[in-house]
């Protein structure tokens, strides 16, 4: 014990003369070291919380250098790998705010703004899911080969892509040739890593310059940074990085910067945790559930590479783009804009179903794979169930009116939609579609 | 103490003096008579029990007008899990749970919590209860868990309730998660019984919280109060895009976690990050009540 | 404080002046001059106990509280003079500005869970769950100390509510109590077992006559059977003719304290002698020979402070041929201690 057990101390203190004299003082330090003791815990927490953070942004360094070269080749290369792990997904294309899209569950217009989070889990092969999750609510792509499924539990809606009979039969045939016959096109598809990279990869080389930046982790995995830097300075793209896993090579994160925000990247998918092991096989299966609405949505089977390369030499112009007389293409590269002709804007908006048909058909492919996607937003056909917005009001909210029309103008991309009935489309500033309209 | 202690001659007392009796000693098993005492007392209020009742109403009310309007056009609408219970009466534990988890359960948190401590104060009991004597840290512990306890049982009252509701009105099967795939009904009732479990733990935090702030002040009412808008403000907060740095770590970010429980695989880290989100509150919390009670002056 | 007093008639003055004091046990007070003990054991003791209040207040201002074992020790003062303060501090419940307080010659409050048990309190009226009946109030209260056995709980209550005169209402809620009833069973949650000290904040609060009447009877009581009582009240006649110690506080400060005959001994008594107009002066002169001061002359009626045996100043009167019609010795009550000490009347709220 202290200085308590003696009484007389304090007696002699004299209290009148000395009322803030030393005798107490143990009772008050003591008080003080009791508030000490949720300091110290609030520190030990956020120490808790923010030290594995830290501790994954530092490392990375000591791998092994590699040329930008031996990097895509490596990726090139890569055996696609079985994995499964959890993406993040995040816009920041300074749209404005779309406060209603929890409201209606985990729905791919999602990805327009903020943070989504997706898990993926693949067999490497042509087997994969990739879930957008809600709060409570998911939105399910899967795929067996041939086959697709969306699944929204907010809607408890089953869409299953198929191949006609004959697209079958050949699917079948170009698979025993092919090994792996090309995924069908799924309308609200979700974004992985993996595809995102594979598409600013792929012909990167032609319109970019490519080069190797610091290393860095992702998922707790050391991992080179690929770096894209569009060579035309008339794009609203600046940079693509890639962080290409040290291991595997297989891509860990994609990260779109625009030259309109040097902050954060105006698109970015990375895994935050990602495991390369091949996934239960229950989870890449997929029946309907018991009560369920289901559509079944024949889509014709998608060119092999092989059969692009043989569609090249005949109708189809040099970017695979099939030729269409109502579809102009002005521009190289990231600089290219889609002129759209004769599109009933206003059915569009409205969800109405014919306004579909004024669309053009075939794959658009516009700049960026993001920017695409996008685009594939305003096209109700993946919206018929899964997208109970109000399409018109999303339309006034998210454009602008300018002289020429109304103006979509975002970090990455512009969409400007003339009075006549045109829309233009490219990962270029608003100014460059509204000059060419 | 040895020199308060040492040998002294006493002099005779003037009057019949008082005995010396040596100091009594501690009975085993004092915490738990306390702790039933105070479990008594929380259970034994009429207007706790009334909070119980009313809250178990929510899952009869719920599925009377889902039962009532299924087959209208109204019929499996509306958020959350509300359209999947005309399928399957398990999803009723969920729905309910979920209804109740913005409002209603934060306030049942908060008046059990903000009452722990002033209610103590303001009805001048507390002094008493100090001069016993019950050791302050004492009391605040045998107070949380009997809070916690009290929590935990509105949670499990909405669930039973529920369950029970559910399984007459609409049969309980198979359960379809979120994923689009189908379990069995065990599994599913194990998964149901997950969420129950996740959302009385994700209140943790919050009566941390409300015992904090009934340690600040003698009138419950205000520690109660308090206590809800923590949970709202927290709600609120976690909706601006601005402060998304700070969301992983508010009180409530996490309350909506329980769906991993439904979906395709479980994501424990999702859950366990919810759970350590609250063992923090818990910690911070808990230590500042700790402190703020053993050093405040009872004056009520 | 006790300065106002001769210091002879401070029953146990502390040790003040001595820095090499050689006994230094809590519950015995030591006479600093002599070194020696003055024989009394304290129940409570203080040293410059003193609490300033957050607001600034100084409720309490270096109180050196000393209440003898065996005693029954009445705390008076007016309203807001410090009292419940004190006993807080005493308790444990309120920390201390400065100094230092001991209950049955332990610190408090590190010994509480030691000293606590067999201490019964009532502070500042009582206080009870308002919706559970009085028995069980008391059975909370019962389970809540860690140094009572169980299985004799019930009976402990039952004796306790007994002697209050509660039983009848013992399942009643507490709500329905009366003022009277709910004080007793405050008191009777003091007395739920056998106690060395009781500290009754204003126990006669709300009680009518009768009732007060029965808390100083319960009292004297409990003190006959060996409790020490330290007993608070701002009305002096109530508790005045049980106690055998007077504190008397006042603005926060102790003014005085000690045995109750000391204290009202101190003061000198007041000769009153009355005579006629005409032999006043002389009787006047008289009073100045035998050596007594102030004296005040109002009329044929003269006032003096005895210094001397009454008898003496009687025979020198009647010696001087002074006509005497009357001679009285006024012994001061605790109220005229209180007005001298403070120069203002006891029952004035601060
Ligand atoms: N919690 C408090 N905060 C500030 N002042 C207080 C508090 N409690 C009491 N006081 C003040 O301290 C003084 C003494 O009060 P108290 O000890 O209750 O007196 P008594 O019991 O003798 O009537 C009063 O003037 C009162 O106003
Ligand atoms: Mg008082």
């Amino acid at each position: 014990m202290d200085e308590q057990t003696d009484p007389t101390t304090s007696a002699t203190a004299g209290p009148t003369t000395d009322a803030t004299g030393a005798p107490d003082a143990g009772a008050r330090r003591r008080a003080r070291r009791r508030w000490a003791v949720p300091v110290a815990v609030g520190a030990a927490v956020a120490a808790a919380f923010a030290g594995p953070t830290l501790v994954a942004s530092a490392g990375g360094e000591g791998l092994p250098d590699r040329t930008a070269e031996e990097l895509l080749a490596a990726v090139a290369q890569a055996e696609p790998q079985a994995l499964s792990g959890t993406v993040v997904y995040t816009a920041r294309l300074g749209l404005p705010e779309i406060p209603f899209v929890e409201a209606g569950g985990a729905d791919p217009i999602a990805l327009l703004g903020g943070s989504s989070t997706l898990r993926v889990w693949s067999d490497g092969e042509d087997r994969s899911r990739v879930a957008l999750l809600g709060a409570t609510s998911e939105y399910s792509v899967v795929r067996d080969g041939a086959e697709a499924w969306t699944y929204s539990s907010a809607d408890d809606e089953v869409v299953h892509y198929l191949l006609s009979d004959a697209d079958a039969a050949r699917y079948a045939e170009l698979e025993s040739q092919l090994e792996q016959g090309p995924p069908p096109e799924v309308a609200g598809d979700l974004p992985t890593p993996e595809e995102a990279a594979a598409q600013v990869l792929a012909a990167a080389e032609e319109t970019s310059t490519v080069s190797v930046d610091g290393q860095t982790t992702v998922a707790g995995r050391d991992a080179y940074q690929l770096v894209v830097t569009p060579r035309s300075t008339g794009t609203l793209v600046a940079r693509v990085v890639v962080a290409v896993d040290a291991e595997t090579s297989a891509p860990l994160r994609v990260q779109v910067w625009s030259t309109q925000d040097d902050g954060a990247p105006a698109l970015e998918v990375g895994f935050t945790d990602v495991e390369f092991t091949v996934p239960d096989a229950a989870v890449l299966e997929f029946s309907a559930p018991a009560g369920a609405d289901q559509r079944d949505v024949v889509v014709p089977l998608p060119e092999a590479p092989e059969a692009d390369a043989a569609r090249a030499q005949l109708g189809t112009d040099a970017h695979g783009l099939p030729t269409h007389p109502d579809v102009t293409v002005t521009g190289e590269g990231w600089d290219r804009v889609v002129e759209l002709a004769g599109v009933d804007v206003a059915s569009l908006v409205a969800g109405d179903p014919e306004g579909v048909e004024t669309l053009p058909g075939g794959e658009l492919t516009i700049g960026s794979p993001e920017a695409q996607e996008l685009l594939r937003e305003f096209k109700p056909t993946d919206g018929e169930g899964g997208m109970e917005l109000d399409t018109s009001a999303l339309y006034e909210q998210l454009t602008t009116e300018v002289p020429e029309g109304r103006l979509l103008s975002s970090t990455l991309l512009s969409v400007l939609v003339t009075h006549d009935g045109r829309v233009l489309v490219g990962a270029v500033p608003a100014e460059t579609l509204r000059d060419l309209a | 103490m040895s020199l308060a202690d040492a040998a002294v001659p006493t002099a005779a007392m003037p009057s019949g003096s008082a005995t010396h009796a040596a100091a009594p000693t501690r009975v085993r098993g004092a915490w738990g008579r306390l702790l039933r005492s105070e479990l008594r007392l929380v259970f034994g209020r009429r207007r706790n029990i009334a909070l119980l009742v009313g809250l178990a109403c929510v899952p009869l009310l719920l599925g009377t007008v889902l039962f009532v309007t299924r087959d209208s056009a109204l019929g499996g609408q509306g958020p959350g899990f509300i359209s999947r219970v005309t399928e399957n009466g398990l999803f009723l534990v969920v729905a309910a749970l979920f209804m109740c988890l913005p409002f209603l359960l934060p306030l049942t948190t908060g008046i059990a919590s903000g009452d722990a401590i002033a209610g103590e104060a303001q009805a001048g009991t507390l002094r008493y209860l100090l001069a016993v004597p019950v050791s302050r840290a004492r009391l605040l512990g045998i107070k949380a868990l009997a809070t916690l306890a009290y929590v935990a049982c509105a949670v499990l009252a909405i669930a039973v309730v529920a369950f029970v509701v559910g399984a007459v009105m609409f049969g309980v099967g198979d359960v379809t998660l979120l994923s689009g795939t189908t379990v069995p009904v065990a599994d599913g009732v194990l998964r149901i019984a997950g969420v129950a479990a996740y959302v009385a733990l994700s209140l943790t935090g919050l009566v941390a919280v409300g015992l904090f702030l009934s340690t600040l002040t003698e009138v419950p009412v205000g520690a109660m109060a308090g206590t809800v808008v923590v949970a709202i403000v927290s709600a609120v907060l976690d909706t601006l895009p601005q402060l998304a740095v700070i969301h992983p770590g508010l009180l409530t970010h996490h309350w909506l976690d329980f769906a991993e429980f439904l979906r395709l695989e479980v994501g424990w880290g999702v859950l366990g990050q919810g759970l350590a989100v609250q063992a923090a509150w818990v910690a911070v919390f808990g230590a500042l009540a700790w402190s703020r009670f053993t050093t405040a002056d009872v004056t009520s | 404080m006790a300065t106002t007093l001769p210091a002879r008639q401070t029953p146990h003055a502390t040790g003040r002046a001595g820095s090499a004091e050689p006994v230094h046990r809590a519950d015995v007070a030591v006479d600093a001059a002599s070194g020696m003990l003055t024989g009394v054991d304290l129940a409570v003791r203080t040293a410059g106990l003193t609490k300033r209040f957050r607001s600034g207040q100084v409720a309490v201002d270096g109180i050196d509280l000393e209440v003898p074992r065996g005693s029954v020790y009445g705390f008076l003062g007016p309203n807001g003079s410090g009292k419940t303060t004190t006993i807080r501090m005493l308790l444990g419940l309120v920390g201390p500005t400065d100094g230092r307080a001991w209950l049955l010659g332990e610190p408090m409050p590190d010994a509480a869970a030691r000293v606590l048990p067999r201490v019964g309190v009532l502070v500042e009226g009582p206080a009870f769950q308002p919706y559970l009946s009085g028995a069980a109030n008391l059975a909370r209260l019962d389970a809540a100390d860690a140094t009572a056995d169980p299985r004799t709980s019930r009976r402990r209550t039952g004796d306790a509510l007994e002697r209050v005169g509660l039983a009848a209402a013992a399942r009643k809620p507490y709500r329905q109590y009366s003022l009277g009833m709910k004080q007793r069973l405050g008191l009777a949650a003091a007395l739920l077992r056998p106690r060395d000290l009781l500290v009754l904040d204003e126990p006669t609060n709300g009680l009518d006559p009768q009732g007060t009447r029965e808390v100083r009877h319960l009292v004297r009581e409990l003190a006959d059977a060996g409790t020490t009582v330290l007993v608070s009240s701002h009305l002096l006649t109530e508790i005045e003719q049980v106690c055998s110690h007077i504190g008397i506080m006042s603005r926060g400060r102790l003014l005085a304290q000690g045995e109750r005959s000391v204290l009202t001994d101190a003061r000198p008594a007041r000769v009153v002698v009355t005579t006629t107009v005409a032999d006043a002066d002389r009787a006047a002169a008289v009073l100045g020979s035998l050596g007594l001061v102030d004296v005040v002359r109002d009329g044929a009626v003269l006032e003096a402070a005895l210094g001397t045996p009454p008898e003496t100043v009687s025979a020198a009167l009647v010696g001087a041929g002074v006509p005497l019609l009357g001679l009285e010795v006024r012994r001061p009550s605790l109220e005229q201690l209180f007005v001298t000490l403070t120069g203002e009347g006891f029952d004035v709220a601060r």
